[in-house]
């Protein structure tokens, strides 16, 4: 018997992607409004707490980094919140940074992101500065800490 | 005489759109690379506002924790291990502010001592009330300048 063989019919198999467009404009809009543009990119282990309170983005930033071989100085950057982190060497440098920022904004508000392994000279000296310029709040940036973690 | 309608031809006008999928990925990869979620958040304290009728406070009138290297604590001079902070300092200066609830808190550190190990005390001390904390009205943290000249104030030599 001879078998009569149909003409196969081509499967019309097609991805629907008009919506595709709308998810990438939703996540680029996401991203558009949630981009930070960092101005301290200094690495450093912060040190960890319970509590934490949400910080201004747009506050001034002290970074101090641990040398790497930690007989090194420490390294300490400053900036308004606004522009890249510059290094600055010596207390007096701090004093003259953090005055020019409170004589632009009086309520303006500094962030200490210090290595939890500096030795606390090195913060003593930056709040020190920072008091003498009259700053009014200090944050001391922190990871989170859970409960029973280290 | 007849007039001969001409067919228009109609022209096909389109935008093409078929490289913005490609746009709109690059856009996206360039932020999820370049954007961060960086850190904004920690422990804040807020400095006392530059007056002239700043009260005195006599030593006696407060609760002095000093932080030493390695992270223990001599509390009101008694030495009081890193390990025993979180059961026993609190209850020590709860016991303290029930005689007297405006009493401040000072916290020095010892200049040798790290960053970390002030945090670690400065923590416990602003636990919230309802994670088992108390109400502490002030915490004061002194520079080691403002010690000294608290101690030249005194007659003290150091």
């Amino acid at each position: 018997m001879a078998i009569i063989r149909g003409r196969e019919k081509k499967g019309g198999g097609e991805i629907f992607t008009a919506s595709m467009a709308d998810i990438v404009f939703l996540l680029i809009v996401f991203f558009v409004l949630t981009y930070n543009t960092e101005v301290d990119r200094t690495k450093v282990t912060l040190p960890k707490t319970l509590v934490r309170s949400e910080i201004d983005k747009k506050a001034a930033v002290i970074s101090v980094s641990s040398p790497e071989d930690r007989n090194g100085p420490e390294v300490t950057r400053v900036s308004t919140g606004e522009e890249m982190s510059l290094p600055v060497g010596t207390k007096e440098e701090i004093i003259t940074f953090a005055s020019t920022v409170v004589a632009q904004d009086p309520n303006k508000q500094f962030v200490i992101k210090a290595d939890h392994g500096v030795h606390y000279q090195k913060i003593d000296d930056i709040l020190d500065a920072l008091k003498q310029s009259k700053v009014k709040v200090i944050y001391l940036l922190s990871d989170q800490k859970t409960v029973g973690g280290k | 005489m007849p007039i001969l309608k001409l067919k228009k031809r109609e022209i096909e006008s389109e935008i093409f759109t078929g490289s913005m999928a490609d746009i709109s990925f690059l856009l996206i990869i360039y932020f999820m690379v370049t954007s961060v979620f960086s850190a904004t958040r920690g422990l804040d304290f807020a400095l006392p506002e530059d007056n002239n009728d700043t009260p005195e406070i006599k030593q006696e009138d407060s609760i002095d924790i000093l932080v030493q290297p390695g992270g223990d604590i001599l509390l009101d001079k008694n030495p009081m291990p890193k390990a025993e902070l979180e059961e026993r300092l609190l209850p020590y200066i709860a016991d303290k502010l029930a005689q007297n609830k405006k009493k401040p808190v000072i916290l020095r550190t010892d200049p040798q001592a790290t960053y970390g190990d002030m945090i670690f005390v400065f923590d416990i001390l602003r636990t919230p009330e309802d994670q088992g904390g108390i109400k502490i009205d002030t915490i004061s943290i002194p520079t080691q300048r403002e010690i000294e000249n608290i101690w030249t104030m005194l007659g003290v030599t150091s």
